[in-house]
């Protein structure tokens, strides 16, 4: 239990003014107030305060995709992100939980299990795993690592001098489904005059603490932060990695230094000239591309300004915003995989702002969103690409 | 059959069992809405879809005796929302579509749960808008501010809800279905338009659009006393000038802000002054240079204006999250409400501070300067009665020092069940018989939403103590 924070003091900053309300995915969906972020909140402060049992509340947090459009709403700064993990841990996760939690982040395993998964007949999860996990039929096609991309050598003559260094997190379910990503992150760097040191460890504990798993979450952050060299930038293309990695001082203070050299690849490309680079680079005639916000870039890190900068500095790239483009599209850590419905739902919303906006590429920051919009994009004839922002700023080579 | 059920299985059988939710969770969020002192649990919630879903509602409930109190957003802060006597609460929330948009003349008909800001961004491509903008505007919908009649700080040049409202389908007390409209006669649409959901629940309604005005220009000074800054607002409007919004922040508000968003201001500042003009561009710039001229003839410490649209939106984020700034200061806020005449309020708020010092509260104000509407917002910790109490109380000698100074008790937050008790202090008995004589027009009776507005109605006294959490 992590004694410096105190659940009940985080939930009085609540003053349950409502403002949060039209940001949050699952009160949108639902319009039930238990499916609030100012409902949940006074739910937990109910329980704290004895008014109504623990296993009441369960469904309503269980519901929520952790994905903080709650916060940026709030006039009031309250740290929802920590209310609910400390609520969950609380809670105690389903062992069922904890074990998809286990396969997915450690690299090897993960492997494995995808690997295993596309054998069996159909692609989703089966029907037998996902109803002991969710209680009801899988939504989510079991992931499947996004193949190589056979990108040229870069040429040395045309790049700048390197300036610097920084440590790119591989991460878990990012190394082993999107290993292209961190290729086309390393060519962009190297693009701005950075070389890149890479860190192995296995998990930053992202998905555990979201699950409430705070002391699991704790011991990964702490062999994750023992295996980053000192002062160079730490570089993230996984949102919710870096969300959890600029966040390490809720975990252990011993942390914080760590947390605060954190930046998303979007930041550190911005800030190195990517948008000047970019001018030299052939581009995509005529192409219509859109962005979607992951929400722990967005809401978790405050991150969305620098995305987009870069994608409308792709020479004869047509950028257009969708509608909501910062609310959830459902996929939420493992959310599609234990709230089904709620994430297909939202999934469907999603898709239909991209559709409506003429698009024919939305890039976005984050494995787990990639790979659920990717999903609607197969059902639908992929007439839309679905790519991370890192693969489509690269491609503006060719 | 136990309460719960009777109710969940006899309102399935009208509407479907997946547009009701009951249980613990759901009684604990629906017990109050913004205004913290109050609560009083539902039995069940229901989200009807529509016009028809919320008559079949009301005459079940109508049938079977049971209360029934609308909902939307659960911004409102006087409780009126707050189901009194339990029963069913009526949200709105699926009943969340715009319907009809009328370009030619300039009208657009719209769902109760449809949110304030909604409306306006559903023609902002055609440069129109709805102009009631309350704080709350993300959020509040459109049956919450007919409800409350809500004003915002454009409110002074472009008035409160009333105006806006063109016509309006009312599901009466007894489950009838109306169709209200602008014309001679009875003006029914007034009658409705801040009846704080006592005469029934509104389904939809047409509302006014209004043109985005061509130029806006805003303007921010600070003030080293609260006098200085009351005169200069008395100045900006004998000198002629109409703004669109002319606020009043004080100090303990700009603390919160600075310590929520980091709001810059000088250390003497005691009051700030934030002034919108609009209109044509040649008309808006001389507006906002006689503005500017008052700011220096009153002796402001600084001054700036927004040079665009972003610096705008900043200036004006400071002051629509004021409020909830404060919950960084403590766990519940009480925003009051009164009115006062303007030359009153340096006098009125050394009141404020006088009576929130003497019960050993927090209190910081806002002010809706341009029309004398002042929000005094009182900070404390919920979970101590004592406190709670504190906060009624100081409330009440706020109220009583507004009509003393000849204000009235309410701007645009509503009696609810917060000021029953201060409805005795405006109206004498004859005027609140009246009142209660024009509620049964719509054949209104005791279940739609009991206990609000009207002080004395039956079977509400002995429940005050269990709302104020006193009773436990
Ligand atoms: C931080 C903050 C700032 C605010 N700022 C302002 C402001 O600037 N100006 C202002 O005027 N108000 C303000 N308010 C108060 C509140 O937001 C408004 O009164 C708003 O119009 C309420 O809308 P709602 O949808 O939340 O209604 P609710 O709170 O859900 O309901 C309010 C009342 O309306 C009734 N009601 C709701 N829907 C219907 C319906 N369809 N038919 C009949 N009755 C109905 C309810 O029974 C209740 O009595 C503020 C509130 C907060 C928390
Ligand atoms: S979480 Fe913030 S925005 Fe939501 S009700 Fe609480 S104070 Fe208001
Ligand atoms: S984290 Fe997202 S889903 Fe959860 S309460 Fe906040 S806005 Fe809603």
């Amino acid at each position: 239990m992590s004694n410096h924070h105190d659940l009940e003091e985080l939930t009085t900053h609540c003053i349950r003014c409502g403002f949060c309300l039209e940001s949050c995915p699952t009160f949108k969906i639902t319009g039930a107030e238990p499916e609030s972020p100012r409902g949940r909140i006074y739910l937990v402060r109910g329980a704290l305060e004895g008014k109504l049992p623990w296993q009441e509340i369960q469904e309503p947090l269980d519901h929520c995709l952790g994905c903080r459009a709650c916060e940026t709403a709030c006039p009031s700064g309250v740290e929802y992100g920590a209310i609910l993990e400390l609520a969950r841990e609380r809670l105690g996760s389903k062992p069922a939980t904890k074990a998809l939690l286990t396969g997915l982040t450690n690299p090897g395993l993960a492997k494995i299990q995808f690997t295993l998964g596309r054998m069996l007949p159909g692609k989703r999860m089966p029907a037998a795993l996902s109803r002991l996990i969710a209680g009801s039929p899988a939504e989510a096609d079991l992931p499947r690592p996004q193949p190589t991309i056979p990108w040229p050598e870069l040429d040395e003559s045309k790049l700048p001098p390197v300036t610097g260094q920084v440590a790119l997190v591989l991460g878990c379910v990012m190394r082993v489904l999107y290993d292209p990503v961190h290729t086309a992150t390393k060519r962009l760097l190297r693009r701005v005059g950075l070389e890149t040191v890479e860190i192995a460890a296995p998990c930053c504990g992202a998905l555990h603490a979201h699950a409430g798993m705070l002391d699991e979450a704790r011991t990964r952050a702490q062999q994750m932060a023992a295996a980053i060299p000192p002062g160079i930038p730490i570089v993230l293309n996984s949102a919710g990695c870096g969300s959890t990695m600029r966040e390490y001082g809720f975990l252990d203070p011993g942390l914080s230094g760590i947390a605060n050299r954190v930046r998303d690849l979007s930041e550190i490309l911005l800030e190195h000239g990517m948008v000047e680079a970019l001018r030299e680079a052939q581009g995509f005639g005529g192409k219509r591309i859109t962005y979607h916000d992951a929400c722990h870039l967005a809401h978790g890190q405050k991150v969305t300004q620098p995305p987009r900068e870069l994608l409308k500095a792709i020479p004869g790239a047509e950028f257009v915003e969708i509608d909501e483009a910062d609310t959830c599209c459902g996929s939420a850590g493992i959310y599609n995989v234990v709230q089904p419905q709620m994430a297909r739902a939202l999934l469907e919303r999603k898709w239909g702002h991209i559709a409506a906006s003429g698009a024919s590429l939305v890039s976005t920051g984050n494995p787990g969103c990639l790979a659920w919009i990717e999903q609607k994009s197969r059902e639908t004839g992929q007439q839309i690409a679905v790519e991370h922002t890192a693969i489509t700023l690269e491609r503006a080579w060719g | 059959m136990p309460t719960t059920d009777r109710l969940r299985d006899g309102l399935a059988r009208e509407i479907g069992a997946e547009r009701i939710l009951s249980g613990p969770s759901v009684e604990r969020t629906y017990e109050s809405d913004a205004y913290n002192v109050d609560r009083s649990q539902p039995t069940v919630v229901v989200l009807p879809e529509s016009t028809d879903e919320v008559a079949k509602v009301v005459r079940w409930c109508r049938r079977e005796g049971i209360p029934f109190t609308a909902r939307g957003a659960g911004t409102g802060l006087s409780g009126g929302a707050m189901p009194a006597l339990g029963g069913v609460v009526i949200s709105t929330k699926k009943l969340n579509r715009i319907l009809e948009i009328d370009l030619p003349n300039r009208r657009m008909r719209a769902q109760a749960g449809v949110t304030n800001i909604a409306l306006s961004k559903a023609v902002a491509a055609h440069g129109l808008h709805f102009a009631p903008d309350p704080s709350s505007q993300t959020v509040a919908t459109l049956g919450g501010n007919i409800a409350e009649n809500s004003g915002g700080p454009h409110t002074l040049k472009y008035g409160v809800t009333a105006p806006h409202i063109l016509g309006l389908t009312l599901i009466d007390a007894e489950g009838e279905i109306l169709e209200l409209e602008r014309g001679f006669g009875p003006d029914w649409i007034g009658m409705v338009v801040g009846s704080e959901g006592t005469l029934g629940v509104v389904t939809e309604a047409w509302v006014r659009l209004t043109p985005v005005p061509e130029h806006v220009e805003t303007a921010l000074a600070c003030f080293g006393t609260v006098r200085e800054a009351s005169e200069c607002v008395s100045a900006i409007i004998s000198r002629g000038v109409l703004p669109a919004a002319l606020e009043m922040m004080d100090r303990n508000i700009l603390m919160a802000l600075r310590a929520a968003f980091g709001l810059e201001f000088p250390d003497a500042t005691q009051a700030m002054l934030l002034v919108e003009c609009d209109g044509p561009r040649e008309a808006c710039r001389q507006e906002i240079e006689a503005v500017e001229q008052a700011f220096r003839d009153f002796g402001a410490i600084t001054q700036q204006r927004a040079r665009d649209a972003a610096e705008r939106a900043k200036l004006w984020t400071a002051r629509k999250k004021g409020v909830g700034a404060m919950g960084r200061l403590a766990p519940s806020v009480v925003t009051h409400d009164g009115v006062i005449p303007r030359s009153k309020l340096p006098e009125m708020l050394d009141a404020v501070y006088e009576i929130a010092a003497r019960y050993q509260i927090g209190v910081a104000n806002l002010f809706h300067a341009g029309d004398g509407n002042l929000h005094p917002c009182f900070y404390f910790d919920d979970r101590d009665p004592r406190q709670v109490e504190a906060v009624v109380a100081a409330g009440t000698e706020v109220i009583q020092k507004c009509i003393e100074l000849g204000g009235s008790v309410t701007g645009e937050h509503g009696i609810g069940v917060e000021k029953l008790d201060l409805m005795g202090l405006m109206f004498s008995p004859g005027d609140l018989a009246y009142q209660a004589r024009l509620k049964e027009i719509f054949g209104t009776n005791e279940l739609c939403n009991p206990c609000k507005v009207l002080p004395n109605q039956r079977g509400c006294q002995e429940h005050r103590l269990r709302w104020r959490g006193v009773a436990t």
